[in-house]
C-alpha cells in the first residue's frame, strides 16, 4: 500500500502532509500525557517492531507469501497515538532510506497507514469490547478492527491515486500523474485488500493477541474513559476526505452519477465517502474557479493548500476544546 | 550394578536395534526462507552503512538531504524531458563514481521501480487514447536512484540528524535514531529465532500462523523490555526528558560544488518553466 512518488501530484502530496500535521501534534500530545512515565525509547522500538514486523512474511495459500501492516496490532498494544508515531517513523525511514515509498507522497502515505489504519482499527476494536464482553467479543473485535482498518486504509489510498486523472490533466486531456479513474483503483486497490491482504492481516494480529493475551496479558495498552478524543479524530477523518478533493478546486463538475455509483458499490465500508461529497459540494463556493479571475494556477494550488491547512487547523483546535471542557469538569 | 548389568545384557531395547529409516515429510517454508532473507538483506544495509567511514570529499549530510529533497520536488513537478534528462543525467554521473556493487544494486532497485511501474500502468495505455506511462516512469526511476545514492553515500544518523534542518521536532529525530540502532539489535534477535523455528521445524509444520505469531510476539516482549533498559541507562546518565540534536556545521570544498550544481538546477528548471 505504499504510494511511491509522481502518482500524486505535489499539491495532493502537499494536503496530505498538511493533514497530517495536527494528527502528529495531537499524538505527540497525547503520548506525552497518557504514558507519564515514558518511555521515549518505547517509541523508537515501537517503530523498529512496526518496521521489522512488515519484514515478516506469512504464508499464503498456493505456496506464496505475503507481509501484514500490524498497525491494528501496534494500536491495540501501544495505544492508537504510540501506534501512530511508531509507524510513521518506520514509513519515514522506508522512504528516506529504503526508497519503500515515495517522499513526496510521505504524507499520504502516513495518512493511509499511520492515521487511518491504527485509529480506526482501535476504534473498532473499542467499539465491539465494550459492547460484547466476552472472551469471543475480544476476538471478534480484533478480527473487524484490523480487518476495516486495512481495507479503509487501502480505500483512502484507491480515492487518492483515484481523483489524480479527475483533476489534473495537461493541454491535450492526458493524464499528469495516476492515469486510473476512482472507477479503476477503487475495485483494483479495494478488492485484494478484502479478499487477500485484509485475511493475512487479521490471521496475523488474531495469532499475535493471543499469544501475547497467554503469554503477557498486562503487556496490552490500557486506554483510559476517554473515548472522545478518538471520536473527534475520526470526525477529522470524515472532514479530511472532501478537503483532499477541494485542494485543486476544479472538475467538481465531472463526477458524473455513475461514478458515484461506483463509489457505493466498490465495498461495504465505503459509507462515509458519500457523506463527505455530499459536504464537498457546499465548499465548492469557496473556492472559485481560478481560470476565471485569471491567477496563474500554482498560486491557486498553494492558495487550496493554505486554505486546507487553516481549516484543518480550525477544525481540530474546535473538536480538542470540545474534548477538553468536559474534563475540566471532571477536575 | 549387578542387577542393572544383567538388566541390560539381557534385552536391547528393540527400537534400537530397528533401521532408521525416518524421512521427514517435505513442506513448503518459504514464508520463514523469505522473512530470514528480508532480515539479512535489511541488516547488511543497516550494517554496511553504520561502518562507513566519513568521506571527506563527500558533502555533509545537511548539504546532501536538502539537495535530494529539492531535487525531488523538482522531478514531480516539471513537465519538461530536457529537465528530466538532465537531473538523470546529474544522478547516473554522481553513481558513476560510486563502487562497482554499489551501482549494481542502486541500478537494480532504480530499474526495479520503473518497471513495476511500466506494468502497472500499462492497461492504461489500452484504456486511454494517446496515453505514454513513460514520463512517470523517468521520474519514478530518477526519484528512487536519488533517495538511493544518499542513503549510501551518507550515514543514517547523520542523515537523521539533518533533519532538523527541515523543521523536524527533535524528539522525531530521537525516535528515528534510536529506530534505525534497534532494527539492527530487534533485527538480529528475530533473526535467530526465525533461524531456530527453521532448525525445529522437522517435516509438516501444521501450525505456521502459530509458529511466527510465536516469533512476534516474542519480538514485541523483548522491544518493551529493551525499552525500560533503554530508558533505566539514559535516566542513569541524567536524562530529563529533553532531547536536543546539536549540529555543527561544516562547510567545505564539497559543499559549495553540491551546492552550485543544485542551485543551477533550480535556475534550469525556472528558466525551463516560464518559456
Amino acid at each position: 500500500m505504499h504510494i511511491p512518488d509522481h502518482y500524486l501530484s505535489p499539491s495532493t502530496c502537499a494536503v496530505m502532509g498538511a493533514a497530517m500535521i495536527p494528527v502528529w501534534t495531537v499524538s505527540v500530545r497525547k503520548v506525552k500525557e497518557e504514558l507519564s512515565k515514558i518511555k521515549l525509547p518505547q517509541l523508537g522500538i515501537g517503530a523498529s517492531f512496526s518496521f521489522l514486523m512488515m519484514m515478516f512474511n506469512v504464508p499464503l495459500p498456493g505456496g506464496t507469501t505475503g507481509h501484514a501492516v500490524g498497525g491494528t496490532l501496534l494500536a491495540i498494544l501501544l495505544g492508537p497515538y504510540a501506534a501512530c508515531i511508531s509507524v510513521t517513523v518506520a514509513l519515514m525511514l522506508q522512504a528516506l532510506l529504503f526508497g519503500d515509498g515515495g517522499i513526496l507522497a510521505f504524507g499520504a502515505n502516513c495518512f493511509n497507514m499511520a492515521f487511518v489504519l491504527p485509529f480506526l482499527g482501535h476504534l473498532m476494536y473499542r467499539f465491539v469490547k465494550e459492547r460484547v464482553k466476552t472472551p469471543r467479543g475480544e476476538y471478534a473485535a480484533v478480527i473487524l478492527g484490523s480487518y476495516f482498518g486495512l481495507v479503509v486504509a487501502s480505500l483512502c489510498a484507491a480515492v487518492e491515486f483515484g481523483i489524480q486523472p479527475l483533476l489534473f490533466t495537461d493541454a491535450s486531456g492526458q493524464p499528469l500523474y495516476c492515469p486510473y479513474p476512482l472507477s479503476v483503483s477503487i475495485p483494483a486497490m479495494v478488492i485484494p485488500h478484502m479478499l487477500v491482504a485484509g485475511v493475512v492481516e487479521v490471521l496475523f494480529t488474531v495469532f499475535i493477541f493471543t499469544f501475547l493475551k497467554k503469554t503477557a496479558p498486562g503487556a496490552f495498552y490500557q486506554s483510559g474513559k476517554k473515548t472522545k478524543a478518538i471520536y473527534g479524530l475520526l470526525a477529522g477523518l470524515i472532514c479530511l476526505t472532501p478537503l483532499g478533493l477541494l485542494a485543486t478546486g476544479t472538475a467538481w463538475g465531472e463526477w458524473g452519477t455513475a461514478e458515484i455509483q461506483d463509489v457505493v458499490t466498490g465495498g461495504t465500508s465505503l459509507g462515509f465517502i458519500p457523506e463527505g461529497m455530499a459536504n464537498g459540494f457546499s465548499f465548492e463556493a469557496l473556492m472559485p474557479d481560478y481560470s476565471v479571475t485569471g491567477l496563474p494556477e500554482v498560486f491557486g494550488y498553494v492558495l487550496s493548500a493554505l486554505l486546507g491547512v487553516a481549516i484543518l487547523i480550525i477544525v481540530f483546535k474546535l473538536i480538542s476544546g470540545v474534548v477538553k471542557a468536559p474534563r475540566q469538569h471532571q477536575i | 550394578m549387578t542387577l542393572r548389568s544383567e538388566q541390560h545384557g539381557k534385552s536391547m531395547p528393540r527400537w534400537m536395534l530397528a533401521d532408521e529409516d525416518y524421512v521427514p515429510a517435505t513442506d513448503k517454508d518459504s514464508f520463514v526462507n523469505r522473512s530470514i532473507l528480508g532480515l539479512m538483506e535489511v541488516l547488511s544495509l543497516v550494517r554496511s552503512q553504520s561502518s562507513r567511514a566519513a568521506d571527506r570529499f563527500s558533502a555533509s549530510a545537511p548539504v546532501k538531504v536538502l539537495g535530494t529533497l529539492l531535487l525531488v520536488v523538482l522531478t514531480a513537478m516539471t513537465r519538461s524531458e530536457i529537465f528530466l534528462i538532465t537531473v538523470i543525467t546529474y544522478l547516473l554521473l554522481q553513481l558513476s563514481v560510486m563502487r562497482a556493487g554499489e551501482i549494481s544494486s542502486v541500478l537494480k532497485l532504480s530499474f526495479g521501480a520503473a518497471a513495476f511501474t511500466a506494468i502497472l500502468l500499462l492497461p492504461a495505455v489500452f484504456l486511454i487514447e494517446g496515453y505514454s506511462p513513460v514520463r512517470i516512469c523517468a521520474k519514478l526511476f530518477a526519484t528512487v536512484m536519488a533517495v538511493n545514492l544518499l542513503s549510501r553515500t551518507t550515514r543514517w544518523d547523520h542523515i537523521a540528524g539533518a533533519l532538523k534542518y527541515v523543521r523536524i521536532p527533535d524528539l522525531f529525530i530521537f525516535v528515528l535514531d534510536s529506530t534505525i540502532k534497534y532494527i539492527l539489535l530487534l533485527g538480529e534477535f528475530s533473526l535467530e529465532q526465525l533461524q531456530a523455528l527453521k532448525l525445529r521445524s522437522v517435516g509438516k509444520n501444521r501450525s505456521k500462523y502459530t509458529a511466527l505469531s510465536g516469533v512476534a510476539g516474542t519480538l514485541f516482549l523483548r522491544s518493551v523490555e529493551m525499552a525500560e533498559e533503554m530508558h533505566s541507562a539514559m535516566e542513569c546518565r541524567g536524562f530529563t526528558g529533553e532531547y536536543r540534536v546539536i549540529q555543527t556545521v561544516r562547510f567545505g570544498t564539497a559543499d559549495i560544488l553540491h551546492l552550485t550544481i543544485h542551485i543551477g538546477l533550480l535556475v534550469f528548471f525556472i528558466f525551463l518553466s516560464r518559456g
